[in-house]
Parts: structure tokens; C-alpha cells; sequence
């Protein structure tokens, strides 16, 4: 193996997206990836009855709005996007639902049955917007795909200021960044069906409502604009497929990708990353590689105490990595084969549920929304006893998922990763996922049965994966956390990962090593750590300027988004 | 990328057959598609990760490993494909008997098996595996990859060979393998153990003689891949996409389209078609001759064999599992440390009345498993000091396995349990019959060899005399997969052979060179240029 301009740890869909960047930018570049495959956290599995694809992680994609669309020529590798008339939609026990639409006018149709005075709010949102998109994909370029600042910040707040100034809601933008979810709903709304569905669909990506500033931002920005601004999308074929495009654009960028290679040591030597050295489990057991410039899309805490050690970092740093926490943002997770589409009890209200991908059962209310948030936090880590979660019925979108007729569904779960307690008693924490994983699975079934009554008859086959099993599955999901470490606002945006060893968005105080993964918050599937770290990787290489690096967010959805199939899987 | 649909060659079917016999083609130049019905390539070789773990579910152990044309002919090796070849190969336990062990060295082996079960066993077992090995590297071996000539010129040229190998071989290919066995003297549990080398893959006990001395040496010398079997067929997809090939997968091929006789092209089920003169097909035989053409594009002869083709009787029932303990058996760690561990084996009337059971239909009560922990040899494999379990049993295919999969499971578990008590699951993934004909189509009745090894299908006669070196009635139309010469397993040898064929054919200039092995064979009079 040769030296490399570039070696990136980790094959993780940023990994890639970072790579594909530096190679098309003709950087010499590797990444190095611990499994047979890529894209660890964006993964489709056949592990049952064949035919039925379970997506392990992402699954409701907002890549369509991420540059690399365009400047990767992505589409051309296959990656096609699927999805239904309702991109989000909430039940409640007492048989009615909240919908957001992919065409707004059906969210305004389905609001009004809750609350005129809501559904007149969402109008003049909408008829605001819509003249002021380009603010907006301005604002999400230096958001999302820009390293955090705070001029950022304050055209963050000036722009809600604008927005709420237009559509009549007293509040101020920097007020706004002071609230969490739970305040900012109370003043945007006054129906508990609305404000719950917007504060749900924030949670889920990562914006607990709980949090200062976090849960507002999710709350509110993903709340009222999903759908038509913020996609709500799959990947056609699975999530995989969203992987494979992208190591078919890296390969067709020069890069070059080693699987089944786990790192396990950064060379650090002077202050300097030089390298690294190939774990002995890998197909080259032992192997030293060095590069100019090294990327971990490993998250903070495997990065810096294992990868590269506390003599290298100082006992300062590592004092404050160990104290990363990784608590908020874990899953427990259930897949389902089924032999028909689940029949939603509310679909008598408003039967649009039965053409929504991805929603939310249980938390009727903020009250009990609340007590969810507090259950898990890391004050109390209890196992919420009611089930309150979100589910996805991928093959609504994309019926290639399941054979014909047959349907997927999973359920995430929100839950405190080193659990002390749960309604059946005592719990011994991180361990006893293995012990009550399905018995959990099994209340969550239960649940389910009762707000798609006939639920239980169409099972055929079920697969769970907790906490545990995620970190199993990637050493850089410390705790099985999805999001590269906790979004809490001491780990928010500009604080994130830890202000100390950061000298840039993802530049570290070590010269030549960069992050691309813990590094922002929202990251997700908008590939923005990945540009982040390119970026700036090419900056120091003296390769940004590229003619073919210019796209900016969500332009490539506004383009194409008329063109993506609905509810093909709808009968 | 698949904007413009047509095509040199189409190959239908992205298994390891059609990936070799595609990459080869394409390393030739030629302009390249591969069909296949699922979302990825690599048919028979699956791997899956899941939780930290890696589940292989078809294929495991490869046979061939790096003698395999395709190894060195693809790069393979630089494209990352790593064997491992594990010393301990195999390991017999019983309630019986003390456990029963192969290992890479015939001499440890022979020793091994004087000391613990017989002086007359073990002197056996070195002058048969002497042998066996002798008649594999000379003659076995290289015939897999030339194409097959009729049976009794087979035994003819080996007869009039140089090297007299040929004619001893002939002495043992005529026996049965229960008298092979017989003739080398070898008594139970022995006797039982080397026979199951052969029968555990749905080979029979009462024929195909001319095979035992292969599959014997090769369960011997059994090798997995590093990271899974998918990481041999993902590194072959990527040589042929580095080569210029197109893959197009949920793509499943209906029709072979026509036009004066002659191939032009393919429909899939979705209605696409793709446009080629030339078919390489690695499907079975029902999907070639029944279904890909109308039946007076073919001589009745083809479509009769087709329709009288035997499908296996004798299928696996699977339970693939992420353990927190390796097993283990026996006091003596190297029982406990092979490739390949058989559970409750040890004498050849009840093995063989097993076998019967099965193949009239009866799902065994008490399955016989075989359970490979890959983890062991391959860390990578499993998390931590955690390991994977492989279990795989003869079942029969016709049994309502929706039904009693969950109690079959468990009860292979106990099974296992009974042998290794520390068998500690912390997941079980089932994988009856079933499964194996839904995930591949070519697999009906979970055929993993895409048909029976009977006589009347196998060599000269796989799928039948017309079409088993590769071509068929139809001019432009190939065949390559399982049901073709040489078979199924892991071998490398059907494409290989369906490439080097049509490139002739063709009178393309090919990439590669005839194997040293094959031209060592040709000298010593085994194989005759025809």
C-alpha cells in the first residue's frame, strides 16, 4: 500500500461523501473501513425471510438537500428517491392523527380539523416562505455545510426574526434560540395535536424538545417545513443503495476503499497525524499506511482514547473527551416482516395516514411528552413505561423492500442507554439490553396492535436491535449512540464536539488530523460533516477551488422533487 | 451508465458464475452486462452483518480456495480475497467415541487416529489419503476446469495415460464410495466419518465413486474467506466493474429473445430488454429450457431432459447464531478448535439410514449436525472475544417449515447443547429450506447444487449430452451455472469454463493463460486437446 495524500478512518456515509470530494478535488485518498461494507449507520439487511429488507439506520433521508447531489453527480449511480403523500403523521389514542403533507395544502386540510387559528398559522408561513427560499437555502448552506460561526448564528436568529415578524408571532429570534421545544410550540400553537406532531418529528432527528435551543430549532424549523422544504424521502432499494452510489462516486473519483480493515492506532508523532496502523483483525494485519492528511469518521471518544491514546493528547484533553457524553440519541429498535400493510385506527379520521412512510404513536400530549424526556434522561434512566415512538412503513414508498405484497415496518424507540429501571423493575444497565430486548420488543408490539388493531396477525418475521447490538455493530457508536456523541446544548453547534481540540469544523489541534464525525449537530444524511471536513481538508491541500465544487443546499430537491415517485407501494 | 442497453454478451445471473464468466469476458474487452433477480450480486455467497456479528447462510466452505483459476486469473488477491486455511479441519464427536479429528496433515491425521482408534484405521487413512491426493492434484483437479467428455473416453484416456495414476484411479472410480472405503479396510467410526465427507453434501453413498477421492481430499483441505464468503464475490464484482462490466441487478431475466434462432437480447419481468448476441446463462435448467425460450425454438430431446431434471432431495436446514463462548466438546482443545465439527456421527448403517430418511421426505428428529464457529479462524467475524455459530443439517424441502421452524430450531439447539453444554446464544437467526429457494431462484427445493448428483446428471451428462461443455442447440445461447459441468460448490470452474468458451468462439484474444495445472495434466496424458 502507498502513501496517500488523504487516509479517511471509516467508510460511514460522511466518510465517503468527504472521500468522493477529495478525490474528484484529485487528491490522493483511502478510506479505510472496518467492515465488509460501507456505511455502517446506512445499512439494509436481509437477515430473515428472504425478500424482506430491514434498514438497520437512516431511513428517512434529507440527503436530496445536501450539495454533494450535484457536485458528485450522484443520481447517475442508481440512487433514486422514493416517497408518500404524507411525509410525517402522529396518532392519537383517541383515534385521530396530525399529518404533515409532501404538498403543504394537505397538511392545511388535515390542521384545520384541530385548530383554524394553527392551520391559518401554517398559511401565512407558507405564503411567506415561499418568496424568501432562497434566505433560507442560504441560511441551511452556512447552517448545515458551513463550520459553525457566529455570524451563522446570528443570521439564524435573524432570520426567524423576519419569519415570525411576517407571519404575526411575538417572539424574537434570539429570544427563539433561548427556548426549547416545549415553549416555542406553546407560543407558535395552541393545539396539542399540532404541537406534539412538530415537537415528535424535531425529537427524532436528534432535537430533543427537552433542550435549550435544540428543541426549538427541531421543533419549529424540521416541524413546519417538512415536506415540500425539507425533504422526507427514502432511499429506492433500501439505504444501502444510498451507500453504494456513494462508494461507486468515490471509486469513480480515484478514491480507493479497503474494507474489512479496522484501524487501530493513529500515528501521532511531533503534534502531527502521520498515519495509521491496520488493527491485527484486518486483511492486512499490522499495516502501517501513511498520508498527509488524516480524516477519523470515527466518533470523538474511539478517535482520541483509543485510536490515538491519552500520551498523545495530554491528560487535559483527555479529561475532557472522556467526559463527551454519548447518552442522548439511543434507539431500540424493532423490524417487522409483514404480509400487509398496517391498518391505522385513525384512518377514520383522516385516512391520509395510511399513505405516510413515517410516524408516531403514543405522547398525545407536551405533559406527556415531557415525562417521556425526563424518564430518559440521564438524571433518572428509566425505560419509559408507556411506548411512545416513532415507526416507518418504508414499502409504502418503495415497495421493492418486501416481496410483492408484503410489507416492512420498524419502530424506534427513544430510551436512556444505561438503563436503571423500567416498568417490570430493576435493570443493571448497558448489559441488560441482551436480557429484556424481547420482552421490550414485545410491549412495543403490543402497542403498536393497538393503534393498527390486526397489527399482530400480519407479523411473519421480527428482528430487534438495541443499544448494545449498535454498538457491536461500530465501536464509533459509544452506547449505541446514532449521533456521534449526545445533542445537548453544552455539545451544540459551536461547542461541538469540545471547543478545546477543535481549530476549525473539523481541523483538530493535532496538525493534519480532522474530524468528520461528532463534529455537528444535524448531520444525519445531509452529508454536512463530510463536506465540512472536505472542505477544509482541501483548503489546507490548496485543492478547494474546484469549478464542479459549487452547489449549495437544497437546490438539487428543489429541482428534482416534482420527479420523485409517491406511494408506490399504496394499494 | 445503463442508459444505452445493448450489449456483446449478456450474462444472466450474478452468482459467482456469472460474475467470473462476466469479468473474464470484459477483461477481453468485450462490452458486458450481468442480470440479476436480487438487489445484489453474489448469489451463493452471502454474508450479512448484523449487531457486531457476520452471517454466512450459504456458502462457507470453499474447496477450491486459490487454486481456483479466477484467484490469480482476476487478481483476486489484490482486490482483497484472503483465505484461511485452518490446520484443525475436522472434528467427529460422539457420545461414543473419543472425538474424531482431520487435520490439514495426513500424517498428524493417521497418527492421530492409530493412537485413538485403530493401528489398521490410521495405516488406512495414510494410504488412502496418499492416494486420494495423488488422484485429486493429477486428475480431478485439472478436469474441473477443462470441459467434460463422455464417460467411458474419460476412463479410456486415463487408461492410456503416460502416468499410470490414471489407471489405479480408474480401479477406485468404478467402486462405490461405501466400498472404496471397504477396500482400504477402513472400520466405524472412521468408516462413517470419511463418508459423511462426501454425503453430507447431498452426494450419495451407493454412487459416484469417481468423486469421493475429490470431495474426501478437499474436506480436508477446506478453506473460508477472510470477512465472510460475500467478500470473495464483492471483490470478483468489483474486478469486473474495473474491467468495464454494467451490472444491472432487480433485473430478473423471463425471455431469452430471438430472432431467426439466433439470441438478440433479454426481457426481464419488469418488462426492460436488454439487447446482446450473446447469452451466457447460469440459471437451472427449467429457467434455461422450459421458460427462457418457446419450446419449438429447441430440440425436444434439450426440453425433455429439462423437464426430467431431478432437483436435490436432500436439502440444509440452517440456524446461524452470535455466541458469547466458542463451544466446547472435549477436554482436548482440538476437538474443539475445527474448521468444521460434526455432531452425533459415528457409524455408517445409521448415517446411511439417515440419508434415506431424509430423501423420502422424513424431517429427522434427531438432525446430524454440521456447525462451523468461523470466528474462531477469523476474529473479524464476530465482536469482541464473542463468536458466530453455524449450524447446518440435512432436511428435506417438502415439510411445512413456516410452521415448525420455530420448534426445529430449537430443537438443533439443544442438539448442539447435548454435545457443547456452554452453547450460549445471544441470537438466533433460523434459515429453513425455504429460505434457500426464495433467496435464489435457481435454487428450487433448496437445490444449492441446482440439481441432484445423480448419474444421469452429472460430467458429460450435466444438464445433458447437448449442452454440458457450455454450448447448446442454440447458437449464441450458453450455459454456466450449477446445473452445468462441472456442478455446484464453490469452484470457479462454470463460468470459467462459459468464458473461455465463448471468447473462442468469439476469436477474442483472452487475458489469461491455460492453467499450469491443466498443461501438467495434458503432458501427463489425463487431458486430451480434442
Amino acid at each position: 500500500m502507498e502513501n496517500y495524500d488523504v487516509i479517511i478512518i471509516g467508510g460511514g456515509i460522511n466518510g465517503l461523501t468527504c472521500a468522493a470530494y477529495l478525490g474528484k478535488a484529485g487528491l490522493k485518498t483511502a478510506v479505510i473501513e472496518a467492515r465488509g461494507e460501507c456505511g455502517a449507520h446506512c445499512d439494509t439487511i436481509e437477515a430473515g425471510i428472504p425478500g424482506y429488507m430491514f434498514n438497520t439506520h437512516a431511513v428517512w433521508m434529507v440527503t436530496p438537500m445536501s450539495p454533494a447531489m450535484k457536485d458528485l453527480e450522484l443520481a447517475k449511480y442508481g440512487l433514486e428517491w422514493r416517497t408518500t403523500d404524507y411525509a410525517w403523521g402522529k396518532n392519537f389514542k383517541n383515534g385521530k392523527n396530525s399529518l404533515s403533507g409532501t404538498n403543504p395544502f394537505d397538511t392545511i386540510e388535515n390542521w384545520k380539523k384541530h385548530s383554524a387559528k394553527d392551520a391559518d398559522l401554517l398559511e401565512r408561513a407558507l405564503e411567506y416562505f415561499y418568496p424568501n427560499m432562497l434566505d433560507f437555502t442560504e441560511l441551511m448552506q452556512k447552517w448545515i455545510y458551513s463550520a459553525p460561526s457566529m455570524d451563522t448564528m446570528n443570521l439564524m436568529s435573524g432570520f426567524i426574526d423576519k419569519y415570525f415578524k411576517a407571519v404575526g408571532v411575538n417572539c424574537s429570534g434570539k429570544q427563539f434560540l433561548n427556548m426549547d421545544g416545549f415553549e416555542i410550540m406553546d407560543i407558535l400553537f395552541e393545539s396539542e395535536y399540532i404541537k406534539t406532531l412538530a415537537m415528535a418529528l424535531g425529537w427524532i432527528a436528534g432535537f430533543n424538545p427537552a433542550h435549550k435551543t435544540i428543541g426549538a430549532m427541531g421543533a419549529t424549523i424540521l416541524g413546519l417545513l417538512i415536506g415540500p422544504f425539507y425533504p422526507s424521502v427514502v432511499v429506492k432499494g433500501g439505504s444501502h443503495e444510498l451507500t453504494h452510489a456513494l462508494v461507486q462516486a468515490a471509486i469513480d473519483n480515484g478514491v480507493e476503499i479497503i474494507p474489512n480493515c479496522p484501524v487501530s492506532e493513529i500515528i501521532v508523532e511531533g503534534g502531527e497525524a502521520k498515519g495509521v496502523v491496520l488493527s491485527d483483525r484486518a486483511i492486512y494485519p499490522g499495516l502501517k499506511i501513511m498520508a498527509k492528511k488524516v480524516i477519523s469518521n470515527v466518533s470523538l471518544k474511539p478517535t482520541f482514547l483509543d485510536m490515538i491514546g491519552e500520551d498523545k493528547i495530554g491528560h487535559e484533553i483527555a479529561k475532557l473527551v472522556k467526559a463527551y457524553s454519548y447518552d442522548e440519541q439511543n434507539l431500540f429498535t424493532v423490524h417487522y416482516a409483514l404480509s400487509g400493510a398496517p391498518q391505522f385506527k385513525s384512518a377514520q379520521f383522516d385516512e391520509g395516514i395510511q399513505r405516510c412512510y413515517m410516524g408516531y404513536f403514543g405522547g398525545d400530549t407536551t405533559a406527556e411528552m415531557k415525562s417521556f424526556a425526563n424518564d430518559i434522561s440521564r438524571h433518572t434512566k428509566k425505560i419509559h413505561d408507556k411506548i411512545i415512538c416513532n415507526y416507518f412503513i418504508t414499502t409504502l414508498a418503495d415497495p421493492l423492500q418486501a416481496p410483492p405484497g408484503g410489507h416492512t415496518t420498524h419502530v424506534w424507540f427513544d430510551v436512556p442507554p444505561e438503563p436503571v429501571s423500567w416498568k417490570h423493575g430493576k435493570l443493571n444497565g448497558f448489559m441488560d439490553w441482551d436480557v429484556i430486548k424481547e420482552k421490550l420488543a414485545d410491549d412495543i408490539t403490543d402497542t403498536y396492535e393497538s393503534y393498527a388493531p390486526g397489527f399482530k396477525k400480519l407479523i411473519k418475521d421480527r428482528l430487534v436491535y438495541t443499544p448494545l447490538d449498535q454498538f457491536r455493530s461500530n465501536p464509533s457508536a459509544v452506547l449505541g449512540n446514532w449521533a456521534g456523541g449526545s445533542m445537548i446544548p453544552e455539545q451544540f453547534y459551536e461547542k461541538r464536539p469540545i471547543p478545546q481540540i477543535m481549530r476549525g469544523g473539523s481541523r483538530t489541534f493535532l496538525k493534519n488530523l480532522y474530524l468528520s464525525n461528532s463534529i455537528h449537530v444535524a448531520s444525519n444524511s445531509t452529508l454536512g460533516s463530510g463536506y465540512i471536513a472536505a472542505c477544509e481538508v482541501a483548503e489546507d491541500m490548496g485543492a478547494r477551488n474546484q469549478s464542479w465544487w459549487s452547489s449549495q443546499a437544497c437546490l438539487w430537491f428543489l429541482e428534482n422533487m416534482s420527479d420523485i415517485p409517491l406511494n408506490l407501494g399504496v394499494k | 451508465m445503463t442508459d444505452n442497453k445493448s450489449f456483446d454478451v449478456a450474462v444472466i445471473g450474478g452468482g459467482p458464475n456469472g460474475l467470473v464468466c462476466g469479468t473474464y469476458l470484459a477483461k477481453c474487452g468485450l462490452k458486458v452486462v450481468i442480470l440479476e433477480a436480487r438487489h445484489e450480486t453474489g448469489g451463493g455467497l452471502d454474508t450479512f452483518e448484523y449487531a457486531g456479528f457476520r452471517y454466512n447462510p450459504h456458502a462457507i466452505y470453499h474447496m477450491m480456495g486459490e487454486y481456483m483459476p479466477p484467484y490469480s486469473d482476476l487478481n483476486l488477491k489484490e482486490n482483497g480475497v484472503k483465505y484461511i486455511y485452518p490446520d484443525i479441519q475436522c472434528s467427529y464427536i460422539s457420545k461414543n467415541h473419543k472425538p474424531l479429528i482431520f487435520y490439514r496433515d495426513p500424517e498428524k491425521t493417521a497418527q492421530y487416529i492409530s493412537v485413538n482408534f485403530s493401528k489398521t484405521d490410521g495405516d488406512a487413512y495414510r494410504k488412502m489419503y496418499a492416494d486420494f491426493s495423488e488422484f485429486s492434484e493429477k486428475i480431478l483437479m485439472p478436469l474441473t476446469y477443462v470441459p467434460p467428455v463422455p464417460f467411458i473416453e474419460q476412463a479410456m484416456i486415463l487408461n492410456n495415460a503416460a502416468d499410470d495414476a490414471g489407471e489405479r484411479y480408474n480401479e477406485i472410480a468404478e467402486l462405490t464410495p461405501i466400498n472404496i472405503l471397504s477396500t482400504y479396510r477402513f472400520s466405524d467410526p472412521v468408516k462413517a466419518g470419511i463418508l459423511n465427507l462426501f454425503t453430507m453434501w447431498g452426494m450419495p453413498a451407493f454412487e459416484l465413486g469417481f468423486l469421493f477421492p475429490l470431495y474426501v481430499y478437499k474436506m480436508t483441505n477446506a478453506s473460508i474467506v477472510a470477512g465472510g464468503s460475500h467478500r470473495l464475490s464483492s471483490a470478483i464484482y468489483r474486478a469486473f466493474l474495473q474491467a468495464g462490466g454494467t451490472v444491472m441487478d432487480r433485473a430478473e431475466v423471463v425471455k431469452v429473445i430471438t430472432e431467426g434462432g439466433r439470441p438478440v437480447g433479454v426481457l426481464t419481468r419488469d418488462g426492460v430488454v436488454v439487447r446482446a448476441k450473446i447469452i451466457a446463462s447460469t440459471c437451472d435448467p427449467h429457467q434455461n429450457f422450459l421458460e427462457f425460450f418457446d419450446k419449438s425454438e429447441l430440440p425436444a430431446q434439450v426440453v425433455d431432459s429439462a423437464k426430467k431434471w431431478q432437483w436435490e432431495k436432500e436439502t440444509f436446514f440452517g440456524a446461524h447464531f452470535a455466541l458469547r463462548k466458542a463451544p466446547v466438546y472435549d477436554e482436548n482443545m482440538d476437538a474443539n478448535n475445527a474448521l468444521i465439527t460434526f455432531l452425533g456421527i459415528d457409524n455408517t448403517d445409521e448415517l446411511i439410514h439417515h440419508i434415506e430418511d431424509v430423501q423420502s421426505g422424513i424431517v429427522p428428529d434427531v438432525p446430524m449436525g454440521h456447525v462451523t464457529c468461523a470466528s474462531i479462524f477469523d476474529p473479524i467475524q464476530a465482536y469482541g472475544d464473542f463468536h458466530t455459530g453455524r449450524w447446518e443439517s440435512l432436511a428435506p424441502f417438502d415439510a411445512d417449515w413456516e410452521k415448525i421452524t420455530p420448534d426445529y430450531t430449537k430443537l438443533c439447539v439443544n442438539e448442539w447443547k447435548k454435545y457443547a453444554p456452554n452453547f450460549d446464544p445471544i441470537n438466533i437467526i433460523p434459515y429453513p429450506p425455504t429460505y434457500i429457494e426464495m433467496k435464489n431462484k435457481s435454487m428450487k427445493k433448496g437445490s444449492f447444487k441446482h440439481g441432484a448428483y445423480v448419474p444421469l446428471q452429472m460430467g458429460y451428462l450435466r444438464p445433458n449430452d447437448l449442452c454440458s461443455q457450455g454450448f447448446t442447440p442454440i447458437e449464441g445461447f450458453y450455459v454456466c451455472g450449477a446445473s452445468t459441468y462441472p456442478g455446484g460448490m464453490i469452484l470457479g470452474a462454470g463460468g470459467y469454463l462459459g468464458a473461455n468458451l465463448i471468447a473462442d468462439d468469439l476469436g477474442v484474444k483472452k487475458t489469461w493463460k491455460e492453467p499450469e495445472f491443466v498443461t501438467v495434466a495434458k503432458e501427463r496424458g489425463f487431458i486430451v486437446d480434442r
